[in-house]
């Protein structure tokens, strides 16, 4: 996570205007995940490469790595559609197992690797949307988009003292660590509690001196901020409104040819 | 004119003095704890002074500057902002917290947002002025304060003392008369510290009472106009910094030493090197020339 947190703050596409960045990526994804088409999640996949590696600056190795987070929760999803434990061989492959077969038929294959191809190109948008947006930009989108204060503001906070929780708890299992806490498996869950318990109750006294701070300067239960964004440019809205338009032309497209080949 | 002169004549209390601050036999206790925070302590302290508040942890510092922000209210006796009486009410309150900025010794308590530019437009913007103003003032302290290199990066990654640094402007981008900053070299290495004190002193001579409090002796004689001395929620000692530190007995109670400067001053004039009618230096410099005196006389 804050992999993805420092590269987002170095990305060249950092400044440009968060509502653009968002409203392609979720669009895209929409298109995706409709279509289960492999041209748009070819499409998707490509621009989102492009833009991530080529025009955001983020190395190729790095995404590639990134990428291969997904790709193991992918292969498990994807087995679950594409293996079937049957009594009869199915028409694309079959296993004997004992007395049944692991098998597959044509149809649950294509469909297999159709879901297959539109999760991996989502997950692509998303990264588009992460490693080339600072969690501060999007709050300011989903402020726009007017979601509930409340949900914003919680995010706000969580984002900026889940860094601390991590630091406290890493300074706690140091400190832990040099007096031997982690000595063997009794000493290790003992340190493990103890931390818990540090950490919630700083977590307390944390939030209370928090509150107390943004009461000294006026918090009436409302968080007002500025945001800092670089206003829509009209050729970038016009190139993403080209670019989904083609998007959806093909998902209306498979969809047509989807539903029309059974009726 | 004439609205101007009764202002004027407003600020002109009885004794004649400008008093920003005071406090009137002021208490506190914390929920479930017997000893106050705060014992009968009274304190007034003028427009425009650099006052430095000097005692062990627990004698009440920190408690004190939160009732003058109406965060935390008196059990006992009243807080007096500017010559009103603070009232506990939402309306006044933000009037208070206007005139009043607390800097928190702790920048990770008081920071609140992952991005230095909202961070430093929250108190602005509850003070209920427009987005173009909130932002003029949000550039123009950044440019003051030298954010402005690590304004793009999140609080998270920022260091120790550019943290102190986005503090403070969330404050100053309120424009207070009376600025609180609770140990803000705590923590902070030599070259921050000093980054520190330099914008503390560049708050005071643009005429912000500065209150501050801190631990260092040396610093709080050479730059404070008044020292305030407080020891289990008591005031002990208050005046100039010479008055303060000449009661050797209050100085013990609140567990401080003397600064260095009189120190060697009162060793050089006990061993006659300078002579008794030898005025106390205020700083190191002053020291070296009343040396480099004595020096030149014998020769």
């Amino acid at each position: 996570m804050s992999v993805i947190d420092r590269l987002c703050y170095q990305s060249r596409l950092r400044y440009v205007n968060a509502e653009e960045k968002f409203v392609y990526a979720i669009l895209t994804l929409i298109f995706c995940v409709a279509s289960r088409s492999f041209a748009v999640a070819l499409i998707a996949f490509a621009a989102n490469g492009i833009l991530t590696v080529g025009k955001g600056g983020i190395s190729l190795s790095r995404y590639c790595r990134l990428l291969l987070i997904p790709v193991s929760f992918l292969v498990v999803g994807t087995a679950a559609i594409l293996v079937d434990v049957s009594e009869i061989p199915m028409d694309a492959f079959a296993f004997p197992v004992g007395d049944r077969y692991l098998t597959g038929s044509r149809a649950t294959t294509m469909e297999a690797l159709r879901v297959c191809a539109a999760a991996f190109s989502s997950a692509t948008c998303l990264y588009f949307l992460a490693l080339n947006t600072t969690m501060t930009d999007i709050l300011d989108v989903l402020r726009k988009l007017r979601l509930p204060s409340l949900f914003i503001e919680l995010m706000m906070l969580i984002y900026r003292f889940i860094f601390l929780l991590f630091e406290t708890a890493g300074a706690i299992r140091i400190s832990q660590e040099s007096r031997l806490g982690d000595r063997n498996y009794r000493t290790k869950a003992r340190s493990f509690g103890e931390m818990g318990s540090a950490l919630f109750i700083r977590a307390l006294s944390r939030s209370n001196s928090l509150y107390d701070a943004m009461e000294s300067r006026g918090y009436d239960g409302k968080i007002r901020v500025l945001s800092q964004q670089q206003p829509p440019r009209k050729k970038k809205i016009l190139m993403i409104a080209g670019f989904e338009l083609i998007l959806a032309v093909l998902t209306i497209r498979e969809i047509w040819v989807r539903t029309g080949g059974h009726g | 004119m004439e609205k101007k002169k009764k202002t004027m004549a407003d600020r002109e209390t009885k004794d004649g003095q400008d008093w920003v601050i005071e406090a009137e036999h002021v208490s506190y206790a914390y929920e479930g704890n017997d000893e106050k925070a705060l014992d009968n302590f009274s304190l007034k302290i003028q427009r425009g002074k650099k006052v430095a508040f000097m005692g062990g942890n627990g004698s009440g510092k920190s408690t004190f500057f939160l009732c003058l922000n109406g965060i935390r209210k008196p059990d006992k006796g009243r807080i007096i902002i500017d010559k009103r009486p603070v009232v506990y009410r939402k309306r006044e309150l933000l009037e208070v917290r206007k005139k009043v900025g607390i800097v928190f010794q702790e920048p990770d308590n008081q920071l609140f947002s992952a991005s230095v530019y909202q961070e430093i437009s929250f108190g602005i913007l509850n003070l209920g002025v427009d987005e173009d103003t909130a932002r003029r003032k949000v550039e123009q302290v950044i440019e003051e304060l030298g954010i402005s290199p690590f304004r793009e990066r999140p609080v998270h990654a920022l260091s120790g003392g550019q943290k102190k640094q986005v503090a403070i402007a969330d404050i100053l981008a309120m424009s207070p008369e009376v600025m609180i900053l609770d140990e803000p070299a705590a923590a902070l290495d030599s070259w921050h510290t000093n980054k520190v004190r330099r914008i503390v002193d560049d708050l005071a001579k643009r005429g912000i009472t500065v209150l501050v409090s801190t631990h260092d002796m040396d610093y709080a004689y050479g730059w404070a106009d008044e020292i305030v001395l407080m020891h289990r929620g008591q005031l002990i000692g208050k005046g100039t910094p010479l008055e303060v530190c000449s009661d050797a007995e209050a100085l013990k109670k609140a567990g401080l030493e003397m600064p260095a400067v009189l120190k060697l001053y009162g060793r050089m004039k006990q061993r006659g090197i300078l002579s008794s009618d030898t005025m106390p230096p205020a700083n190191m410099e002053e020291l070296e020339d009343c040396l480099a005196n004595a020096y030149e006389r014998r020769m």
